[in-house]
């Protein structure tokens, strides 16, 4: 089979997608910046806490969120949730990613195959990369704290 | 009398943020029986508690939310079904849909968003 790198249309999709998460999710808007190619054989930004979705299908790879301790506290609080505990911050991770991969099936159709999140704290990473192509991280700011989307998918390419 | 809210979510922030929105006034007509991390687990609780309304994630381990309610809808034909997904393709949608849900809320949502949903539902 052959696959295609993600385009520029297809970053963009992620860019709004955090963008809305944090609008509506916590009601304060993040500062998304610029999508940019990662470098290196495991092309992921690893932080405190780390959400993974593996993309199937038609797509093969992964999308990931890595956020700090303090960013995740600060989401949590936004959302009502009290308790600032670690299965907390690892299930908040994995909410995520999960909401920026379900959201864009609207753009690349039902064909993106999703399963469910995986999460992990940055000691127990999993350091396989199953895509090809190029890793895009997606940086934000979200009051005093920076976290990344990492968008690291092939995409099957149609005849 | 009020009405039963069962609430379907692997992410255990959602499922509680879900709950604490049940304060608005205008849902004070529902109180929630009960929560479930997946399909499965839902099937149970919903055969023990017989919820009136109920939230369902799709993307769940064990049994996704797709198969739940297809499942919820043979036993709990009554039951009002709102999807809460960020799976946002309009096929998955239409299925939900024709498997037996009455709503589909998008994930992220806003928590004005959830509760218009709720009470559409309900109404």
């Amino acid at each position: 089979m052959n696959f295609r790198p993600l385009t520029n249309e297809d970053i963009e999709v992620f860019s709004e997608t955090i963008s809305t998460f944090f609008k509506l999710m916590t009601r304060r808007p993040a500062e998304v910046r610029t999508a940019y190619v990662l470098d290196g054989p495991v092309p992921i930004i690893w932080n405190d806490f780390n959400g993974i979705i593996d993309a199937s299908s038609g797509f093969r790879g992964t999308i990931s969120f890595s956020a700090p301790r303090g960013l995740l506290i600060e989401v949590l609080r936004a959302m009502g949730e009290s308790q600032h505990s670690t299965e907390n911050f690892l299930d908040v991770v994995g909410e995520i990613a999960n909401q920026m991969s379900g959201r864009a099936r609207k753009h690349f159709g039902e064909s993106l195959d999703i399963a469910p999140p995986r999460a992990f704290e940055r000691t127990n990473l999993p350091l396989q990369a199953s895509a090809t192509g190029p890793a895009y991280a997606i940086p934000l700011t979200w009051g005093m704290f920076e976290a990344n989307l990492v968008v690291h998918l092939d995409v099957l390419a149609r005849p | 009398m009020k009405q039963k809210l069962l609430i379907v979510d692997d992410s255990s922030v959602i499922r509680n943020h879900i709950s604490r929105l049940m304060i608005d006034p205008r849902l004070s007509n529902l109180t929630i029986v009960g929560v479930a991390s997946d399909g499965e687990k839902a099937l149970v609780a919903a055969k023990a508690f017989r919820p009136d309304v109920i939230t369902m994630d799709l993307t769940m381990p064990n049994m996704d939310g797709e198969a739940c309610i297809e499942q919820i809808s043979q036993f709990l034909p009554d039951a009002r079904i709102l999807v809460i997904s960020a799976l946002s393709d309009k096929a998955t949608a239409i299925r939900a849909l024709t498997k037996g849900a009455h709503g589909f809320l998008q994930k992220p949502f806003s928590d004005e968003s959830l509760v218009e949903s709720l009470v559409e539902i309900l109404s």
